[in-house]
Formats: structure tokens, C-alpha cells, sequence
């Protein structure tokens, strides 16, 4: 704190309370032109000049996207898709995270540095030869197929930030425990795990986090089975504006209302403890 | 508090695995077609109604259900059409049709995927003209002759069956419907018309003085355009034909310097919102404009909620004619088609008078084939109709066709007449030197793509070249 603030305090304060007003404000303002506008009658939107101030109050627009073919049934795929990617990201992940913080071997770095370059092929390339791949192998059209793509370009974070959870984690509590009587498994299982758990939490809500919002992958490898954003993606693209205002507010909320519920782990994740 | 995570951890696992095995898909989407069968007020009495009389019908001998047939397409994407296909113009279609609406690229991705490997899940391909050939190109396409007969019966113009083949002697697509770009006026503008102006038949200068007439005399820019729309259809099959009589072969011509010094001093009148302008209908709705230029399918709803207070015009012409672009939408089948009766059958369906008739008053898209209008089809597309035929009819028209061969890069063509927009009108560059500069991609491209040239310039052996 005392190194962000010098000398002339009162100022450097001020100036950093109006910094943290104007990000805040520069993320809170589009919301709140998305939520007005998804809650107003067309000829509002399309009226001009526009207001700034809510004009009337109605839910036709949000109804019908609500009601349209799909998107209900896209939600749940989303749902299914965030939570199969959460779900195989950590046991994939975990020990690896947990094999790079606590064993010591050979090409360590290079294994490290391998995992990190996974994220260098871009997906867009890959896309026919995946899709060809799924439908040969029936997978095709399947959340399965989006939650497997999706933990593939998980893993390389949850890998990394994991790691560090696991080295945060006190190499002697484990080996404490083993000469209280336990084993390899129940050291981890007893001590490391529940200690590393916030720090799991929070991977994990990176994870669902990216899956909830990624959509080339979700696009090119379905048809039926859209999820959220990849059914968005394709509709909204060339829908009036108050379809697109409905969408956004759609999409908008359940990413909102989760950070709320996981904030905390989230902080803890940064080292910053929340009262 | 730890237990308490653990809990919720091991929760979602347990939870995530669950969801993983009870996916059973047939039955996820029956649920969902029931809810679209809530969705349109009026229109779900009249299919709670119909289904009724079809289980009737199923007890007769000779039940026709075609099955599941997957119907994948570039256009009727917006939800509100998407809707509309799915609730009243595939309704009545003896079987279940999936309508996927998708963007060009993930279409084809899509199709080239299902060919590649063999087998798929779609039976039949919805596209424009121009988004085919790559499709025809890789052999992903079954020849349809046998359902040319059928589609001549009807009254579709040689010349549309003749486009579905590609210069080959197999036929790739059906025609399905057309869309073009026409002018809508709102009424309160015919008082400030240019003197001997006939607003059926306006020049580009007139038009351009219909504007400044408005905007002398109220104050306020009232002409707009999709800036951020379909801006480039603009550029490329009206105003670029209209007054140099070619799209791409004269590019760079002195005509066209004359034509970029026109558009800039049109530009005067033409509303400042037009930059973020995608629909015209919107903004003529709200009378934020009261002149627009736009595709058929982006003005229908000013026509439809207000047939009385606007105008349905042709497009203007130069010097050289009346520059047009007509939109052909076909339908093929991919050669992995899994139902090839059902998607037959959907074609033969979809081409019938009556729901060509339907699909025009439902998403604005025109026939391809001979219809009478039965006083029913709404006053506001009939307006659109007549405008439609008048432009395409009229004798010094100019047919544009959209890009053809630029495969995956017909994106590129669009790019290089934006930016050449952009450059001359937005930001006053020299526009002799911004046409010799875009003249050079826009050469690269037809070379690299080896693309001849299509209407309106000339046929060319070999990739198209700009003069």
C-alpha cells in the first residue's frame, strides 16, 4: 500500500479512488445500456434521439429470445458442457500440477514449457481436421466433443495454476504427516489437497469460466447440440438490435451472478483476503 | 469451511458426470420443439390446429413421414426468421426438419467436415449463389438434374437453373428464392422531391438532390445508408455499374473517379449514424432517416408495420443504366446426405407456389418461380414486390451478380471496395491514388484465385482483369 502511495498522499489517493471510479465506471456503463435496453419496448430502442434514462418497462424482447427454438436447450448444454470441462480438467490437471510443485526431474522445464505450447495452435486451423476426427469417431454433434476440446485448452492454466497452488502448500505439513504415520496417498489426500482446495476452487472457476464463453470450438464440432454462446454467436450475428441487446443481457447475467458467488476464491487465488 | 468446499467440489463432479450420461439427444430436442410451438401468439393456435388434423390424417394408408431431415443455411439466420422457418413455413412439411441457420464460414467448415470424413448429419444445403462453389469445387455436392424438370414445371427462368450448374453439365443447386436491394422513401419526403423528378425512376443526381432538398429545407441529414451493413452490395452492384458499367474490371477507370467524387459530395446528406446503421429499417422506423438503400429482407418490417408511410422504390441509375444486384438462394444436397428421400422431398416442398408464397410474406425473400400475389400477402411486400420486378425489369438494367469463385475469399472483394469507401469518403484521401492502390489487391485477389470475371463485366479467359 505504503509503495503505491507516495509522498504527497492526499493526491495520490484521490487519483487512484477516480482511476478505480473510471475502470469501474468503464465496465459498469455498457451493462447498464445492455439491461435498460434488453427491458424496453423496440420503438424505444430504435427512437432518436436515445435516452439515457429508461423510458418504459418491458420483457417482450427478452421472452421471445427466451422462448426462441434453442436457447433453453443451449443453456443446459452450456451448463453440461462448463461443468464435464471443470470436472476433467481437475483430475487431469491436479496431479500434474501437483507432479511439477513437488517432484524434482529430468526436462522439468521443458515439460513446462511444452504444456504452455499447447496454447500456440490456434484452433481455427484445427478445426476441419477435428471435426472430421469427431465424426468419424461419432463423437461429433456431442457435448462430450465440446467438453474434451474445451479441456484441452483448459488444461495448460489449470496445469500451471495449480502448480503454484500445490507450492504454496508446505512441502514439511506432508512430510509431517507421513511420520505421524501416513502414507504418500493419505499425506495428500489429509494435508495437501484440503489445504490446496481454495486454490483448486479458483482454477476451476477459470475452467468454467472459459468454457461458459468460448465459442469456435463449440460452433465447427456441433449442429444440434449447440451451447450458449456458439448458438448466440450464429443467430445474433444478423438479428435486429433488440434481439442482440436481449442476447447480451442473457449471456451477461450468469457470468455476473457466479462471480458473485466465487469472488472469494478468486481473491484468495491473488492473496488478497476478503473480511 | 474446507468440508464445505470439498462438498461442493466433489458436488459439481458428481453432478458434471451425472449431466454427462443423461444426455440423450433425440429426446432433447423434441422438448425443445415444443417450446417453439409456445412462441408466436397468434400463429400457435393455427399449428396446435393443423397438428390435430395431421394425426387424422397419419390413420389414412398412406402415411408420408419423411423423417428427421437436417437443413443447414446461410440465410434466414436473424432469430425472428429463423423463428418463422421453423414455426410456419417448414410446419407443414411431412416430416421432421431441423433448420440450422449458420454464418458462411462455419457452413462450410461444416459441410467440408461431414464430406471429409465420410458421413454426416445434414441433408440439405440453403446458400447463396456464390457461397457454392468451393463446395462444387471439392465434389461435396450430388447432381440434382432430376429435379430440374420439377423446378421448370413451376416456372423457374432458365437463366436461375442455368447458375446452379457452375459451367458443368450437372445441376448443383435448385433455386429456392431471390432477395435484391431497392430504395424505401417515407412518405413525408415526396414534398421535398427535385422538380421533374419521377421517384420510380430516379438518376443517382436526383436522388442525391432529394437529400439536399430535405436537408435545406429541415436541417437534418434524412438519407442513410448500412454503413455497417451491407455497404459493400452498395459499392460493388449498384453505384460501381450504374456509372461505369463493369464492378471489377473498371475498378480504376476515369468514370469511376467521377463516380467516388459523386458518392463524396452525397455524402454531405447522408445522416452521420449511418456509420453504425446494419438494418435500415430500424432507423426509417424511427424516422431517423426518411431515404435508405438496403437488401429486401433488412427493410420488411418498415414495410410491414407501416405499409402506408413508406415507398418502395428502385434503385436510381447513372450514366451507364440501372446498376441491380439480384441475390439467388439455391438448395443442394451435400453427397453424404444421410436422408436423401426426406431432403428431396424438402426441396420439392420448399419450391411449392404456395409456401414460396408463404416464405415471402414470412421472411421477405421473393419467388423463384412464376406466383400469382393473393390479395392476402400484405400490402407492404407487395409494394416491395412491385419495386423488385420494376428494377429488374427496367430497360436499362444492369444485372450485378454477387462475387463468383472467390471461394473461401469472397470476404476479401468486400474488404478492398469498404476500404476504398472509407479512404476516399471518411477519411478525404486522394481518390486517384486510393483506386490505383485498391486496384492492386483487388488485381492480387483475381489472380491468386484465378476467379474470371462474372456480370456485370464482361466474360474474360482467365482471371478477371482490372483495366
Amino acid at each position: 500500500m505504503r509503495r503505491l502511495a507516495p509522498p504527497p498522499r492526499l493526491v495520490g489517493r484521490g487519483t487512484m479512488y477516480l482511476m478505480a471510479l473510471l475502470i469501474a465506471l468503464w465496465i459498469l456503463i455498457p451493462i447498464y445500456l445492455i439491461t435498460m435496453a434488453a427491458f424496453s419496448p423496440k420503438d424505444v430502442i430504435y427512437s432518436w434521439p436515445k435516452s439515457l434514462m429508461p423510458q418504459s418497462f418491458s420483457l417482450e424482447t427478452l421472452l421471445f429470445f427466451l422462448n426462441a427454438y434453442g436457447v433453453l436447450a443451449s443453456v443446459r448444454n452450456s451448463v453440461i458442457v462448463a461443468l464435464l470441462t471443470l470436472a476433467l480438467s481437475l483430475v487431469v490437471g491436479a496431479p500434474a500440477g501437483y507432479a511439477l510443485a513437488r517432484f524434482i526431474f529430468r526436462g522439468k522445464d521443458v515439460y513446462r514449457l511444452m504444456i504452455l505450447s499447447t496454447r500456440a495452435f490456434p484452433i481455427v486451423i484445427l478445426s476441419i481436421p477435428l471435426a472430421v476426427a469427431f465424426i468419424r469417431w461419432n463423437l461429433y454433434d456431442t457435448v462430450i466433443s465440446v467438453a474434451l476440446v474445451h479441456t484441452a485448452m483448459a488444461l495448460p492454466t489449470t496445469i500451471l495454476v495449480t502448480s503454484s497452488v500445490f507450492i504454496g502448500v508446505s512441502k514439511e505439513l506432508e512430510e509431517a504427516a507421513m511420520v505421524l504415520g501416513c502414507n504418500r496417498l493419505q499425506a495428500f489426500t489429509k494435508v495437501a489437497l484440503p489445504l490446496a482446495l481454495p486454490g483448486l476452487a479458483a482454477s476451476a472457476i477459470f475452467t468454467f469460466v472459459l468454457s461458459w464463453n468460448e465459442v469456435f470450438a463449440a460452433t465447427i464440432l456441433t449442429l444440434y447440440n449447440r451451447t450458449l454462446p456458439a448458438h448466440l454467436f450464429v443467430q445474433l450475428a444478423a438479428s435486429p438490435l433488440p434481439f442482440r441487446f436481449a442476447g447480451g443481457f442473457f449471456i451477461l447475467v450468469p457470468a455476473i451472478v457466479f462471480m458473485f458467488f466465487v469472488r472469494r476464491y478468486l481473491f484468495n487465488l491473488w492473496g488478497i483476503t476478503l473480511k | 469451511m474446507r468440508r464445505r468446499v470439498l462438498l461442493v467440489l466433489t458436488a459439481t463432479l458428481l453432478l458434471g458426470l451425472l449431466a454427462a450420461c443423461a444426455t440423450p439427444t433425440p429426446q432433447v430436442i423434441k422438448e425443445t420443439v415444443v417450446v417453439t410451438k409456445e412462441v408466436p401468439v397468434e400463429v400457435t393456435k393455427i399449428v396446435e390446429v393443423t397438428k390435430v388434423v395431421e394425426k387424422e390424417v397419419m390413420v389414412t394408408p398412406t402415411p408420408v413421414d419423411y423423417g428427421k431431415v437436417a437443413f443447414i443455411s446461410t440465410q434466414c439466420v436473424p432469430v425472428e426468421e429463423a423463428e418463422k422457418m421453423r414455426g410456419v413455413i417448414l410446419k407443414d412439411f411431412p416430416g421432421e426438419v431441423e433448420f440450422i441457420p449458420a454464418d458462411y464460414a462455419t457452413f462450410e467448415d461444416t459441410v467440408m467436415a461431414e464430406v471429409k470424413a465420410g458421413k454426416g448429419k445434414i441433408s440439405v444445403i440453403g446458400a447463396l449463389h456464390g457461397q457454392f462453389p468451393t463446395l462444387v469445387a471439392a465434389g461435396a455436392l450430388q447432381d440434382l438434374s432430376h429435379l430440374v424438370d420439377m423446378a421448370k414445371e413451376r416456372g423457374t427462368p432458365d437463366a436461375f437453373i442455368e447458375l446452379g450448374k457452375y459451367g458443368t453439365d450437372k445441376q448443383y443447386f435448385i433455386p429456392w428464392m431471390q432477395a435484391t436491394y431497392i430504395l424505401a422513401a417515407n412518405k413525408k419526403a415526396l414534398d421535398y422531391l427535385p422538380e421533374g423528378a419521377d421517384p420510380e425512376n430516379l438518376t443517382w443526381e436526383q436522388f442525391r438532390d432529394w437529400a439536399k432538398n430535405i436537408y435545406e429545407a429541415t436541417g437534418d441529414k434524412k438519407l442513410g445508408f448500412p454503413v455497417n451493413g451491407l455497404l459493400h452490395r452498395f459499392l460493388e452492384g449498384y453505384i460501381y455499374p450504374s456509372y461505369t458499367g463493369g464492378m471489377v474490371t473498371t475498378f480504376k477507370t476515369s468514370e469511376a473517379v467521377e463516380m467516388w467524387k459523386f458518392i463524396k459530395d452525397m455524402w454531405q446528406y447522408v445522416h452521420p449514424e449511418s456509420m453504425s446503421y446494419e438494418f435500415m429499417q430500424e432507423p426509417l422506423l424511427s424516422e431517423e432517416v426518411w431515404l435508405a438503400w438496403d437488401h429486401t429482407a433488412r427493410l420488411i418490417n418498415a414495410f410491414k408495420e407501416r405499409p402506408d408511410d413508406f415507398l418502395a422504390l428502385p434503385a436510381p441509375s447513372g450514366p451507364k443504366g440501372k446498376g441491380f444486384m439480384p441475390v439467388v438462394v439455391g438448395l443442394a444436397m451435400p453427397v453424404t446426405a444421410p436422408n436423401q428421400k426426406g431432403g428431396e422431398a424438402l426441396i420439392e416442398y420448399l419450391t411449392r407456389p404456395e409456401v414460396q408464397i408463404t416464405t415471402l410474406r414470412e421472411v421477405g425473400f421473393f419467388p423463384m418461380i412464376k406466383v400469382d400475389y393473393p390479395g392476402y400477402v400484405a400490402k407492404g411486400i407487395r409494394l416491395q414486390g412491385e419495386a423488385v420486378s420494376k428494377q429488374a425489369a427496367a430497360p436499362d438494367a444492369i444485372p450485378a451478380m454477387l462475387p463468383v469463385g472467390l471461394g473461401p475469399r469472397s470476404g476479401e472483394i468486400n474488404k478492398i471496395y469498404r476500404d476504398a469507401f472509407t479512404r476516399i469518403v471518411i477519411n478525404n484521401e486522394d481518390i486517384e491514388t486510393v483506386l490505383k492502390e485498391e486496384a492492386e489487391k483487388l488485381q492480387t485477389l483475381m489472380n491468386e484465385t484465378g476467379a474470371p470475371c462474372w456480370p456485370p463485366d464482361p466474360p474474360s479467359k482467365g482471371a478477371c482483369q482490372v483495366k
